[in-house]
């Protein structure tokens, strides 16, 4: 093989062999090199979360992962290309410019029986922000999480002074089988937690300088749409995963603890398919 | 086992085999068992099984009694000169046509044991070693030592004498020849034959018997039409046998391989 | 038990259920175990083998099993290259089925080898002449893309995906598999294709050896069409099965008809160039070197049936049914017609290995035959009983495939909008 063994010549045959394999092994190699540099990067930067959500949302199905801008009417049929995140988004901000989101006619949203205060801002994973006047954020879990999550068996809340991002892990939630994470509607940096019994669970500081970004959150006249859409799909999960007999009627409103009236269904299911983790 | 020819000639050594003189009694293939450290059958070999660098085949003309005729044919490595099949096969260059000799060497050293060359070989001349070499107690002292014996796992086959080569080579340094002249020898399967049915030399010396045989007009070679250009020439008078070198068919009861009927 | 490890929202037996469907396939690959484990402590005399059939049944096996895991790179090729992205539903089975194909053959390789301690001789002092080499070069290269290709699979997992460098490494590795796939194709197209070459380039054996370009002997195209042909027949054939087996639906059916329409696409096309090759063999090949194609097949039990069994009714006949829309519609004939592709591939690759050492090539050769030994057939029903434990625990903790959870809610729906139906009709 090496050229001063036993009178080894190389020709054009060993070249293009060779230097086909060789080049092969390097391609192979380099490219997994590069994904495990790539991967310590991301930890060093703390991108983990944002990959994980970044992972989840391509494994949505299409119709899961529909442009808020479609669900209010705007828009016949787009599949949103940023994870949900309009802040990084042209289309969003063109449209916004063109007209703001409208406030809707009630005082306070009642809508399909469950309470949606125009106070706050909401993330496609039924979490909301309030943006409080000392400048920090309160999160919580918008009337439908609530009721899919009952009095969960347990939670794991994150500590003062962790980071949150958007749409990143909020908190991880126990109920039944489920074992569920809860997407952050903002980036920010814990400050206090909630005791029980709180509407609300989290309240975050923004990390740099300026206010907290809400521009990809659903507000005023987008809620409504949004939320037909979500119980539609609500239940669709029942009646797949509930077995015989799981229908909502029209104009029923969901019980205050949906996973009781459903004992034998999935609800690890159910909550992943509402809660967007695949 | 590559070497590099200088100024000198290369040998190519050949064989010619009458086929008219061989009576099938097999001392070639004792002798080269013998000369090359090929163990014992054992057992549980078959047939198809066995080592057997050289092979006395006998062949018929196909006729039913009284046109009858048999013949004994040896067959060895041909040492394919051209395209030679196992050496463009073998993944590991453990085969290699030697320039300097012509003579087509296997490594053992550096088989992978993969049989690609057995099947490569048209002349099924190469040989798997399926079990371990085992020689009985006291039959180790028949052993040569100049020869490697093979393991477990392995191809091997003729190489006209190798080991008979260099001791020649050996021999003619100590005489102070010139290191590169091809030498003269005798393998093993020519020197045990009784006939003198096979016969060893270097074709490219024009007075050697090979060299001689192989102008000869009913001098013939096994599947000549393959193009391997081997180095063994067998020669008949008789047309059949001439026919069952070329013929790919066995001839069949009542259908002669040749056209001739044999005579004598 | 292991809910935790199983993804969210498709049903799985029980843990005790699977142990029982595991059990049998488990005593199988130790048996298969123990016979190659004699193959190697005793020596291949413990085959049927010998000088004259130095390939059996391992090398016949290893070839078909190539051949139908060419799947794996052609969907590969399919999806990411072509961005055929329907196929998406099947390439993570498609990935599976590779990696146990290839990675069978080669072990099973290892036994078959006299020396298989000797294997890096090939890397090391290879005979760029041979095809023996460049087969070995690129399954090494294939098989370890293969495995590459595999590890998001396994990361993607329920459980593995909640460790942090599991998860980005999975991610970042997912965004490259289009080179993958590009080099998989590569390498694949040159060792389906070399596995044809070994037997092409056979000059003394003219029942094999063929004509072609440059070095490349027909073969070696051949070997490749039929390959990609047989791969996707193979990937509808499993994806059934496995329906079958897990009472689920797991693909949507236009997803089959799609595999079987490419199949049926690519078999016509290697009929078609098998028979051109057939006949330039029959007519000038053969018969230059002295052998006239009739009589290979003047040798009882392979008669000239079993060219026409390999070209035409396991060839032309599967081809023309998984062509005609109307029968891919029909899951009967779907299936059946890429099981006759399978067959046929199968036969071809039987035709090139085991006849032609049949054969004689002297005049004083008999025909032979040759069975395997029990401890032949032992190894490779271990590959076999490899094969569906790997399958087994990859479908049960990873997901193979992506549309499993839709089809089962669009199945929940269409159940429950029957009743309504049926009320509107009285």
């Amino acid at each position: 093989m090496l050229p001063w063994n036993y009178g080894f010549h190389w020709n054009t045959g060993h070249v293009v062999f060779l230097g086909a394999f060789y080049t092969v092994l390097t391609i192979v190699a380099t490219t997994l090199v590069l994904a495990v540099l790539r991967s310590r990067r991301a930890i060093a930067e703390q991108r983990v979360e944002d990959i994980g959500w970044h992972a989840d949302f391509h494994d949505l199905s299409p119709q899961d992962r529909v442009c808020r801008h479609v669900l209010s009417g705007e828009l016949q049929c787009r599949e949103c290309p940023h994870a949900f995140d309009c802040r990084h988004c042209e289309t969003h901000a063109r449209l916004v410019a063109r007209h703001a989101v409208a406030k809707p006619a009630e005082a306070e949203e009642e809508i399909l029986g469950m309470t949606f205060p125009l106070d706050r801002f909401y993330h496609r994973g039924h979490t909301w922000a309030r943006i409080e006047p000392d400048g920090t954020a309160t999160i919580g879990l918008d009337d439908l999480g609530q009721r899919l999550l009952g009095v969960p068996d347990s939670t794991e809340l994150p500590q003062p002074g962790e980071r949150v991002s958007v749409s990143g892990t909020a908190f991880r939630v126990h109920k039944r089988n489920a074992n569920v994470r809860v997407l952050s509607p903002v980036d920010g940096e814990v400050v206090e937690t909630a005791g029980p019994g709180s509407d609300w669970i989290l309240r975050v500081k923004t990390t740099g300088g300026g206010g907290i970004d809400c521009r990809h959150l659903l507000r005023g006249s987008e809620v409504r749409p949004w939320l037909t859409r979500e119980m539609e799909r609500l239940q669709l999960t029942l009646s797949a995963e509930a077995g015989s007999g799981a229908t909502l009627a029209d104009g029923g409103v969901p019980v205050k603890d949906i996973a009781a009236a459903y004992p034998e269904a999935d609800w690890d299911a159910v909550c992943g398919e509402m809660f967007l983790e695949p | 086992m590559i070497s590099e020819t200088k100024q000198f000639p290369a040998a190519k050594y050949g064989m010619t085999i009458d086929v008219d003189r061989c009576n099938g009694c097999g001392a070639c293939m004792v002798a080269c068992a013998v000369e090359n450290n090929v163990p014992p059958a054992h057992e549980g070999a078959t047939d198809r099984k066995g080592l057997t660098w050289l092979r006395v085949y006998k062949v018929d003309n196909g006729l039913e009694y009284p046109d009858h005729r048999t013949a004994f044919v040896p067959v060895m490595c041909q040492h394919c000169n051209h395209d030679t099949p196992c050496v463009h096969v073998c993944p590991q260059q453990a085969v290699d046509l030697d320039p300097a000799t012509g003579v087509v060497g296997e490594m053992p050293q550096r088989c992978l044991g993969c049989r690609y060359c057995m099947a490569a070989c048209p002349y099924h001349a190469r040989y798997f070693n399926w079990w371990d070499p085992a020689w009985p107690q006291g039959m180790e002292k028949t052993l040569n030592p100049d020869v490697t014996p093979r393991m477990r796992g392995v191809v091997e086959k003729c190489n006209f004498c190798h080991g008979r080569w260099h001791a020649a080579k050996q021999l003619a340094a100590a005489s102070g020849e010139p290191s590169g002249q091809p030498v003269e020898y005798t393998p093993a399967c020519a020197e045990a034959c009784p006939t003198g049915a096979i016969r060893f030399g270097d074709l490219n010396n024009p007075a050697s018997e090979p060299a001689q045989s192989a102008k000869k007009a009913d001098s013939f070679r096994l599947l000549e039409k393959l193009g391997t250009e081997t180095k063994v020439y067998y020669h008949s008078e008789r047309e059949w046998v001439r026919q069952t070198a070329q013929a790919p068919r066995p001839p069949q009861a009542g259908k002669p391989a040749g056209k001739e009927i044999a005579r004598g | 038990m292991d809910k935790d490890f199983i993804t969210r929202g498709v049903r799985r037996c029980s843990p005790s259920r699977f142990a029982a469907w595991l059990t049998p396939w488990v005593v199988l690959l130790a048996f298969g175990l123990y016979a190659a484990g004699l193959c190697l402590i005793k020596g291949l005399n413990q085959t049927n083998m010998d000088n004259r059939f130095a390939f059996g049944l391992w090398i016949f096996l290893d070839l078909t099993v190539i051949a139908l895991g060419a799947g794996a790179f052609f969907t590969g090729f399919l999806v990411y290259i072509l961005k055929i992205n329907e196929l998406k539903a099947v390439i993570n089975s498609a990935v599976v089925i590779g990696l146990v194909c290839y990675s069978g053959a080669v072990c099973v390789l290892g036994v078959d080898v006299g020396q298989p301690l000797r294997a890096w001789f090939t890397f090391w002092y290879p005979n760029v002449h041979s095809m023996l080499t460049e087969v070995s070069f690129c399954i090494t290269c294939y098989l370890t893309v293969l495995a590459i290709e595999y590890l998001p699979i396994v990361l993607k997992n329920r459980k593995l995906r909640q460790v942090p460098s599991f998860l980005v490494f999975e991610f970042e590795l997912h965004k490259l598999v289009f080179v993958l796939a590009g080099v998989g194709t590569f390498l694949s197209f040159f060792h389906q294709g070399s596995l044809g070459g070994l037997y092409g380039v056979l000059r003394g054996r003219p029942f094999a050896f063929r004509e072609g370009l440059a070095i490349w002997p027909s073969t070696f195209f051949l070997f490749i069409i039929s390959a990609a042909a047989v791969g996707p027949s193979f990937i509808l054939l499993t994806t059934w099965m496995v329906e079958k087996i897990t009472h689920k639906r797991l693909v949507r059916p236009g997803v089959l008809e799609l595999l079987g329409r490419i199949s049926g696409l690519l078999m016509a096309v290697y009929v078609l160039a098998k028979s051109v090759d057939t006949l330039i063999w029959i007519n000038r090949t053969s018969p230059e070197v002295g052998f006239p194609a009739w009589q290979y097949y003047s040798w009882n039990p392979f008669g000239t049936w079993i060219l026409v069994a390999e070209i035409a009714i396991f060839g032309l006949v599967p081809a023309l049914i998984l062509l005609t829309p109307a029968m891919r519609r029909r899951r009967g004939w779907l299936v059946s017609a890429a099981a006759m592709a399978c067959v046929g591939v199968a036969l071809n690759r039987f035709v090139m290995t085991v006849q032609t050492l049949a054969l004689p090539t002297l005049s004083f050769d008999k025909f032979l035959s040759y069975t395997p030994s029990w401890q032949e057939v032992g190894t490779f029903l271990a590959v076999v009983a490899y094969g569906v434990l790997v399958y087994s625990f990859s479908f049960r903790y990873f997901q193979l495939f992506p549309d499993e959870r839709m089809l089962k809610m669009e199945a929940k729906k269409e159940v429950a909008e029957e009743p309504f139906e049926m009320a509107g009709r009285y």
